[in-house]
C-alpha cells in the first residue's frame, strides 16, 4: 500500500465530510471509512478506534444540546436562571449536534489508516525528497504516542498510592506535570539517538522507495473522482444542503453525490492484504 | 594506533555549579574498555562526549582536547561523528524510528546516503554480527527488550564505526537479554573493534576487558582490569521467623487486561515481616502481579484481600512520578498525605541522598533518580510495600542502602512484595523467592537461585 494512494484517499474523505452539511453524505463518509477500515485493518484492531468515536459524538451532541438553545421542537426547559444550562432544550440542537459528532467521526477514521495500515517507513519512503527529513522526525515521533499513554497510566497509579486523589482541576497537575516531563524527556531521549545516527547529517539516501501499483492508482483514481462528483454536485445544486433550524426537515438525497461516497469504498478492494 | 583520546578535558552541563567531568585524560585503543563508578558520578556524561553529544547536543562549557578517528569531537558535529562512533543508550524503547528491524539497522546508513543497492547487504552483516539475523523483518514492537539492544547495536555496526560506545545497555533487561548482548559487545570487541561499555554488572564483563576505566565525581582513571576483584557477597544475617499475620492474600486470582488473564490462579500470602521477591523474564507478568497485590487491577478471578493500612509502590519507570521542585518535597508529597509523623531528611539520610535533597530531582542521574524515587514512597512506616525493579541503574553502594532500608520496614512488620533481575538483592533480602514466567507463579528452590 503506497501512503500516497492512502493521502489522498484521506483527503478525499475529508474534502467531503467537511464540504457538506447534509448529515446523509456524511453518514455515508462514516459508513465507508468503517468498512474501508474493517477490510484492511480487520473489525477486532478498530473496536477501540469506533468505541471512541461514539464517546466523542455523543459529547458533541449532549454538548449542543445543553448549550443551543435554538428550534422549534421543544422536548423539554429548565428555568432560565440556571446560568449556562436554562433554557429550552430543542430536537434539532440534539440532531445538530449528533451531525458534529458523525462530523468528528469521520474526520478521525479519514486519518485512521496513517497509524492502523501504514508503518513510519512506509510514510517515509512515499515522502518528497523535500519532505524527508520532517517525515523521519514526524515518523519516530508518533512511536512516541503509545508510550504517552502507558505513561499516563503508571504515573496516575503510583500518586494514587502515595495518597494523592482527584478533586477538583488542580489537583490533576500531580499526574499531568509528571507526564508531560516524562514525555519532553522521551522526545529529547529520541532526538538524541537519531542525532547519534546521523540524522539531519545530508541529504539522504532510501533503501526503497515507495512505488504505486495499480491497487494504489485505483484507490487514488477513484478517490480523485469522488471529489469532482461531489464537487460538480455541490456546483449544480444535486447535493443540496441541511440545515437543522429552525425546524427538522428530512435531508435530501441524490444518487450522483451518494455515488460520489460509494467510491470511497474503493480500498476494500486493494487494502485487504494489509490484514 | 589510539581509536580516541581526550586531554585535559573539563565539561560542565549548562547551569551547573559544578564540572561534570574534570580535567580528563584518557586513551581508547581496540579491544573492551569497561567503565564503572558510582552513579552520578560522570559515567554517561564522559561516554557522551565520544560522539559530540556532549557538547553539541547537550550545550554547556568545555574545554581541553577531544578526538576519535582522527577529529576534533569538539570541532565535529555529532550528526558526522556518527559514521565513526556507534553509540546504544540505556532504553531500548527509546531509540527506535521504525516499525521493521531491517529498516530500523537502515536508518543510519540512509542518513550516512549510502549507496541504497548497499544498504541491505551492510544491514544483514551487521544484523549477524549482533547475533540477530533471524530478526530481519520482524516488527521491532514485538520484540524483547534484549532483542531490541541488540538491534540498536546493530544499528550501530551497521555503519562500521571505529568505536562502539554502551551506556548502560543492559540496566532494564532480565538475565538472559543482559547476557545476550553483553556477550554480543565481548564478541565484537574480540574482533578488534574498539568497545566501551558502561555497566554495573561488572563480573560478566571483567574476563574480556582490556580497560578498566572508574568515573567518580568527574574524575577519570584507567587501570589494568586484572587487578579487579569482585565485591565479596556477605551472607545476611538469618530473619528471624514471621510472627506477623497475612497483610494481603490472594486466593485463585487472576488478573489481565481486555479480558485476557496474564496472571492465572494465583494463591499467594505475604505476613508481616516476610519478604517474596519475584523473579521471572521481562513480560512474565510480575509487574502485573504487583498490580494486581497493589489493587490498582481488579481480580478478574478469586479474590484478592488486604489489611487495613498504607501500601507504598514503587513503579518500573519510578523517574516517572517524580514532579516536585526538590527531592526533600518528593518525599514531603508522601508524608503529607499518609498523615504519619516523620522528618523527610531521615529517609533520605538512610539512602545516602541528603546531598541531592535540594536538587531538581529530573536533573540527576538516572541511578541517583531511582533512589530519589524509592526515597518518595517508602517514608514511614507502610504496611505492605510493592517495588518493582528496585535496583535499576544502582550502583553497590545504594544497592546496600536499600537493603538496609528494607531490612528495617521488615523489622516495623511491613509485608514486601519485590519483582526483580538482581540476583544479589533477592539473597539479601528475600524470605521466599517465586518465578513468574508466562503468567504462572512457582515456588523456587535454593538450588535453582545459585546456579
Amino acid at each position: 500500500m503506497n501512503a500516497r494512494a492512502v493521502a489522498a484517499w484521506s483527503a478525499a474523505c475529508l474534502f467531503i465530510v467537511l464540504f457538506t452539511t447534509n448529515p446523509a453524505y456524511k453518514a455515508l463518509v462514516l459508513a465507508a471509512a468503517i468498512v474501508t477500515l474493517a477490510a484492511g485493518a480487520g473489525l477486532r484492531r478498530i473496536r477501540r478506534l469506533l468505541f471512541a468515536i461514539i464517546i466523542v459524538a455523543a459529547f458533541a451532541a449532549l454538548l449542543n444540546f445543553a448549550s443551543a438553545h435554538l428550534g422549534a421542537t421543544v422536548l423539554f426547559s429548565l428555568p432560565a436562571s440556571i446560568p449556562g444550562l436554562g433554557g429550552p432544550f430543542t430536537l434539532e440542537a440534539l440532531v445538530f449536534g449528533l451531525t458534529g459528532g458523525l462530523t468528528i467521526g469521520a474526520a478521525i477514521l479519514a486519518a485512521a489508516p496513517f497509524s492502523l495500515l501504514l508503518s513510519a517507513h512506509d510514510v517515509v519512503d512515499a515522502l518528497p525528497r523535500m519532505l524527508s527529513r520532517s517525515g523521519a522526525a514526524i515518523a519516530a515521533s508518533l512511536n512516541l504516542v503509545p508510550a504517552v499513554g502507558a505513561t499516563f497510566v503508571q504515573v496516575s497509579e503510583a500518586q494514587r498510592m502515595r495518597g494523592w486523589r482527584p478533586r477538583g482541576p488542580r489537583s490533576w497537575a500531580e499526574v499531568v506535570v509528571p507526564v508531560v516531563l516524562t514525555s519532553v524527556e522521551s522526545s529529547i531521549q529520541l532526538a538524541e539517538s537519531m542525532e547519534a545516527r546521523g540524522f539531519g547529517s545530508g541529504p539522504r539516501t532510501y533503501v526503497r522507495r515507495a512505488r504505486m501499483r495499480r491497487a494504489d492508482w485505483l484507490v487514488t483514481l477513484a478517490a480523485a473522482a469522488a471529489v469532482v462528483l461531489f464537487g460538480v454536485s455541490t456546483a449544480a445544486g444535486w447535493a443540496a444542503p441541511w440545515y437543522a433550524y429552525p425546524s427538522l426537515v428530512i435531508p435530501q438525497v441524490d444518487p450522483r453525490p451518494v455515488v460520489a461516497c460509494l467510491l470511497l469504498c474503493a480500498p476494500v478492494l486493494a487494502w485487504r492484504a494489509r490484514r | 594506533m589510539a581509536r580516541a583520546t581526550l586531554d585535559r578535558l573539563t565539561y560542565r552541563y549548562p547551569g551547573a555549579e559544578a564540572s561534570a567531568l574534570r580535567e580528563v585524560t584518557l586513551r581508547i585503543d581496540g579491544g573492551l574498555t569497561v567503565v564503572a563508578g558510582p552513579s552520578g558520578g560522570g559515567k554517561s556524561t564522559l561516554l557522551r562526549v565520544f560522539n559530540g553529544l556532549v557538547p553539541h547536543f547537550h550545550g554547556g562549557r568545555i574545554s581541553g582536547r577531544a578526538e576519535v578517528a582522527g577529529r576534533s569531537i569538539l570541532d565535529t558535529p555529532t550528526r558526522v561523528l556518527a559514521r565513526s562512533v556507534g553509540f546504544v543508550f540505556q532504553d531500548p524503547e527509546l531509540q527506535t524510528v521504525y516499525a521493521t528491524v531491517d529498516r530500523e539497522v537502515a536508518f543510519g546508513l540512509e542518513n550516512a546516503a549510502v549507496a541504497a543497492a548497499e544498504i541491505p547487504g551492510r544491514v544483514e552483516e551487521a544484523l549477524e554480527e549482533a547475533g540477530i539475523g533471524h530478526l530481519a523483518g520482524r516488527p521491532t514492537s514485538t520484540l524483547s527488550g534484549g532483542e531490541r539492544q541488540r538491534v540498536a547495536l546493530a544499528s550501530a555496526l551497521a555503519m562500521k564505526p571505529q568505536l562502539v560506545v554502551l551506556d548502560e545497555p543492559t540496566s532494564q533487561l532480565d538475565p538472559d537479554g543482559a547476557a545476550l548482548v553483553l556477550s554480543a559487545a565481548r564478541r565484537i570487541a574480540g574482533q578488534g573493534r574498539a568497545v566501551i561499555v558502561s555497566e554495573h554488572r561488572l563480573h560478566a564483563l571483567m574476563g574480556a576487558a582490556d580497560q578498566l576505566v572508574m568515573v567518580e565525581k568527574g574524575a577519570v582513571s584507567a587501570t589494568d582490569p586484572r587487578g579487579w576483584r569482585a565485591p565479596r557477597f556477605t551472607p545476611p544475617a538469618p530473619h528471624p521467623a514471621h510472627a506477623g499475620s497475612d497483610v494481603v492474600c490472594a486466593s485463585a486470582a487472576a488478573a489481565g487486561f481486555d479480558g485476557r488473564p496474564v496472571i492465572e490462579r494465583l494463591d499467594l500470602a505475604v505476613r508481616g515481616g516476610e519478604v517474596v521477591a519475584l523473579m521471572g523474564p521481562n513480560g512474565g507478568g510480575k509487574t502485573t502481579l504487583l498490580r494486581l497485590l497493589a489493587g490498582l487491577l481488579p481480580p478478574m478471578a478469586g479474590t484478592v484481600e488486604r489489611l487495613q493500612g498504607r501500601i507504598a509502590y514503587l513503579p518500573q519507570n519510578p523517574a516517572a512520578l517524580l514532579h516536585r521542585p526538590t527531592v526533600l518535597d518528593e518525599v514531603r508529597f508522601t508524608i503529607d498525605r499518609s498523615g504519619e509523623d516523620e522528618e523527610a531528611a531521615a529517609i533520605l539520610a538512610e539512602l545516602g541522598m541528603l546531598h541531592v535533597a535540594r536538587r531538581y530531582p529530573r536533573d540527576l542521574s538516572s541511578g541517583e533518580r531511582q533512589r530519589a524515587a524509592v526515597a518518595a514512597v517508602l517514608p514511614g512506616t507502610p504496611r505492605l510495600v510493592l517495588l518493582d525493579e528496585p535496583t535499576r541503574g544502582m550502583d553497590a553502594g545504594a544497592r546496600g542502602a536499600l537493603v538496609r532500608l528494607i531490612d528495617r520496614l521488615r523489622e516495623h512488620g511491613a509485608a514486601i512484595v519485590i519483582a526483580t533481575h538482581d540476583a544479589e538483592l533477592r539473597a539479601a533480602v528475600a524470605d521466599t523467592v517465586l518465578m513468574v514466567a508466562a503468567g504462572k507463579v512457582s515456588a523456587v528452590a535454593d538450588e535453582a537461585l545459585h546456579r
